[in-house]
């Protein structure tokens, strides 16, 4: 059963093929790797499944829900959460609220619960806050609830981010380049957390990383993209020594297989 | 809220209940009794008035980002039709004088109508904030509620039939005075003003400090990330619209049939500065504060009942008979916009920010964002 | 037959009055992104600055004199008085928000705006009286004036934008700011450069237009001002030709109104344009469309 799965999907944006013919299966529960080079084309096949871009060609399938054509807020009330490249945390609201605007979909009571003050919409809420601490208590954030996201560390706010996705209660979880930024520790640290979640929440993750370390050390399989096509896809230890994968990542000259996996230990 | 005897929820819910409806109630009894100049009741109720618009402003200015500068378009909606409805039954009931019991009927008949007719076009409106943003969306509204005076202006009033003998009916630049053409009956007195003007306030107030509030602001911040967590642009924006305009008809509605109002509808009244002077109450206060929105509607308000005064008195009308050129009411929109200007270069936030200064709450755990 | 043919050319030369004041909206929109409300009060201010010299300068005694003399001095000051606005209202904002983008930081130079031209519209009530101002009688031939001096202005601001340094500036400041900046460009000199050029032809506009209508009033920047900020819309904000355009449709539309029984119903019919060009192109006819990266 696979939980993601792409018919050569393409998308040209005025003329410029971004990607085309791209075609993978993410079975449902495995933490799959999309790697390649700067401009490969992974943040836009995130675009195109969580909906921000509509491909000009293909088939992408959550499940059994079709995703073509879906506004990104259904794609995410469906289930798939992600994180952005350039992280955007809303700036001006806490940490905590910033976990919170997550809960939209999942809560029980509406506008009218709201502006009544019912009790099922305090009870509401409440079990939405538990939850929310209890996440960012997951991730280490909980003594920074209160505060805003732009005084968090460059690595906290890709762990917030995460724990906002998680808020979702997604069933998939796209990470856009979760290690971006941290150090060899929080990076295996992140490597532990990425497998927790899957496991604890049954979830199927997808992530895009140039952090060989962390992709090498979590990702069960690896689809790899170069100027939008895909060069190959197998496990990790195969990719590795895949001829194509090095030309793209160290260009065209000559190199020893298991150069990369100097940045792998 | 405050520190101190921790209170049941019903108890809670019983004391809001008293203090939104209590004033309402008092002064409904007693304002007549105890202020025997109109011109004063009449000030009061206005004040009540501007506080519907700018606190139903500010759910799409503050709150939602979005950037309305046609508020009085709704306002102007919801006083037409009000206006029609109330003088419409006033004489179905009788006419002669509004008497409290007739009131029970017609002020929330044409409060409804009124609120009806504002949230349908806050409907068309918002539509387009989907699709535009900032300037080109502020551009719409304001298209929206020129139109809506210029259709009133434009109308020749010589036409029988059809729409345009339909809007003829409603009397072009000189305005409407109801079904008759005795005076819109008015009908609405402190109970219904000051009630109204609490439970928007309070409603408005729910709603910041909820999901929904929470969901507006990260709206605002970020749309792309909001909706990848399942905010949906469309919803939120069109229905703060409609909430917005709901509120602003309300408001309009309320002030065509105030008592001690003047009986007529006019194109006129809902112009520009209207708009003009609802942003600033929005802006002066905070963009996103509701106590900052209640104070900036009683600042303009009682600005504008000063300059009022200052044109009755003799001195100033000595020497506006000598200089005629000193307009009032140009020197209070010049004061407005520089305060609006120099407030935007050095404190754009407003006075308060998105904060209540009186209400100031335990950020979380405690209780559950306010069962006020 | 008649009267639909006088009111093209009627329209034509509205139109391409009302291009010229559009063209200051496109032109700041082009460099800053921000709706420069303010636009149509410096049209107004133009038209009075140039009713005043044209009758200090002897007005219908010497009118060759008078509108050449008359018509630079109005576009000079209102060249200053754009110049000092965005010095005074729109710098500061920009300096204070560069490198942050969110919340309110959109909203407020919308508001500032705003608040100038409310400012300035009541500033004019002050000074110059609600009452109309009549221009001295200087031509015969207006129209065709309106339209050779509107073509051969389109045709210089062409050559400016598309052939001089400073046009390849404005440009590049249009694409992007702050890259614009790294590359040696002088934003803020541009930048008040292209204030004090979308002033001055909105002078020019608010000349010719009263040496054809004939009068002056403080809240001719209100109806006038409108319908230019439409047409530069309608034609594609921050397009030049589309200016033109928009100008030209906006004017013709305009007069054609004017022959039904609905003659008051003009400034209704360019408010629904805008609406509908906003909701269906919002890009206007001969505009760019851009999206966000995410």
């Amino acid at each position: 059963m696979s939980a993601l799965t792409l018919g050569s999907v393409g998308i040209t944006f005025g003329g410029l093929r971004a990607v085309s013919d791209v075609s993978f299966e993410v079975p449902a529960g495995s933490i799959f790797g999309l790697i390649g080079p700067n401009g490969a084309g992974k943040t836009t096949l995130f675009n195109l499944v969580t909906g921000v871009y509509r491909p000009t060609s293909g088939t992408i399938r959550f499940g059994d829900v079709d995703l073509v054509g879906k506004k990104p807020a259904a794609i995410a009330a469906a289930g798939v959460a992600r994180t952005f490249q350039n992280i955007r945390l809303f700036g001006q609201l806490s940490v905590l609220d910033n976990v919170l605007v997550a809960c939209e979909t999942t809560r029980t009571t509406g506008l009218g619960g709201a502006l009544g003050r019912t009790r099922a919409f305090a009870d509401d809420e409440g079990a939405m806050r538990a939850r929310a601490l209890e996440l960012l208590r997951v991730f280490d954030l909980e003594g920074v609830a209160d505060e805003q996201p732009t005084s968090l560390s460059y690595g906290n706010q890709r762990r917030l981010e995460i724990a906002r996705a998680m808020m979702l209660r997604p069933r998939l979880l796209l990470l856009d380049e979760p290690a971006a930024g941290m150090n060899y520790g929080e990076a295996e640290g992140l490597k532990a957390q990425i497998r927790w979640l899957r496991d604890e929440f049954r979830l199927t993750v997808v992530l895009v990383e140039h952090n060989m370390q962390v992709v090498m050390g979590v990702c069960e399989e690896l689809h790899v993209l170069d100027h939008g096509e895909t060069i190959a896809h197998g496990t990790p230890e195969a990719i590795k020594r895949h001829p194509k994968v090095l030309a793209a990542y160290l260009g065209e000259e000559e190199l020893a297989p298991g150069d990369l996996e100097l940045a792998a230990p | 809220m405050t520190p101190g005897p921790r209170v049941s929820p019903a108890a809670r819910r019983l004391l809001l209940a008293a203090g939104v409806f209590g004033p309402a109630v008092l002064l409904e009894v007693g304002l007549d009794r105890f202020v025997a100049d109109s011109s004063v009741r009449q000030l009061v109720m206005t004040a009540a008035i501007n506080v519907m618009i700018a606190a139903s402003l500010n759910v799409i200015n503050g709150m939602a980002g979005q950037f309305s500068i046609g508020h009085a378009g709704f306002v102007g909606l919801g006083a037409y039709a009000a206006a029609i409805v109330a003088s419409h039954l006033h004489l179905a009931l009788g006419g002669g004088d509004p008497t409290f019991a007739h009131s029970l009927v017609v002020v929330p008949a044409a409060v409804a109508a009124g609120a009806a007719v504002a949230s349908l076009a806050g409907v068309l409106v918002g539509l387009p904030s989907l699709r535009l943003k900032g300037d080109y969306l502020a551009i719409v509204t304001l298209g929206f509620a020129e139109m809506f005076r210029l259709v009133l202006t434009s109308v020749p009033l010589d036409a029988k039939s059809g729409v345009a003998g339909a809007i003829a009916k409603l009397g072009g630049q000189i305005g409407y005075s109801g079904a008759s053409g005795q005076g819109v009956p008015l009908y609405a007195g402190p109970l219904w003003v000051f009630g109204a003007a609490s439970l928007i306030v309070v409603a408005t107030w729910r709603i910041k400090f909820s999901g929904w509030g929470r969901a507006l602001r990260a709206l605002r911040e970020d749309e792309i990330a909001a909706s990848a967590v399942g905010v949906d642009p469309t919803r939120y924006k069109v229905t703060s619209f409609v909430i917005a305009a709901f509120g602003a008809g309300v408001a309009g509605a309320l002030s065509a049939i105030m008592r001690d109002g003047i009986g007529i509808v006019q194109p006129d009244q809902f112009d520009f500065r209207l708009s003009f002077d609802a942003i600033t109450m929005v802006i002066l206060g905070g963009s996103g504060s509701i106590t900052g929105a209640v104070v900036g509607a009683l600042f303009v308000t009682f600005t504008v009942k000063l300059i009022e005064l200052a044109q009755g008195l003799d001195a100033v009308r000595l020497f506006q008979s000598e200089h005629a050129w000193l307009d009032l009411n140009a020197l209070r929109m010049v004061l407005y916009a520089s305060v609006l200007i120099a407030l935007m270069i050095r404190r754009p936030e407003g006075l308060f920010g998105e904060r209540e200064p009186l209400f100031a709450r335990k950020p979380r755990g405690a209780a559950p964002a306010g069962a006020a | 037959m008649q009267a639909l043919l006088d009111a093209l050319v009627t329209g034509l030369a509205q139109g391409a009055m009302i291009a010229l004041v559009a063209l200051g909206y496109s032109m700041v929109y082009g460099v800053l992104k921000l709706i420069n409300f303010a636009h149509s009060e410096v049209f107004m201010m133009g038209a009075f600055a140039g009713f005043y010299l044209l009758n200090a300068l002897g007005g219908a005694d010497h009118p060759v004199l008078a509108a050449v003399c008359g018509t630079l001095g109005a576009m000079a000051l209102a060249a200053a008085l754009g110049v000092l606005v965005e010095r005074i209202a729109y710098r500061p904002l920009r300096e204070r928000s560069r490198g942050r983008a969110s919340g309110n930081v959109r909203v407020t130079p919308l508001v500032t705006a705003l608040g100038v031209s409310v400012l300035l519209k009541n500033v004019a009530q002050l000074a110059f009286t609600a009452r109309y101002k009549s221009y001295p009688q200087l031509f015969g031939h207006t129209r065709l004036l309106i339209f050779v001096v509107t073509l051969v202005t389109m045709g210089l601001l062409q050559l400016l934008v598309h052939r001089t340094w400073t046009g390849k500036a404005m440009r590049a400041l249009s694409a992007n700011v702050e890259a614009a900046r790294l590359m040696g460009v002088r934003t803020g000199r541009i930048i008040a450069f292209t204030f004090a050029v979308g002033s001055g032809l909105a002078a020019l506009g608010s000349v010719l237009y009263c040496l054809d209508q004939s009068q002056a009033y403080p809240t001719m920047g209100e109806v006038i001002g409108t319908r230019a900020f439409v047409a530069a819309v309608l034609g594609g904000i921050g397009s030049i030709p589309g200016a033109v355009l928009g100008g030209g449709l906006i004017g013709i539309l305009g007069e054609l109104a004017k022959l039904t029984q609905y003659s008051g119903g003009q400034d209704v019919l360019v408010f629904f344009v805008l609406i509908v060009v906003l909701l269906v192109k919002p890009a206007g006819l001969l505009g760019k469309t851009g999206s966000e990266k995410v």
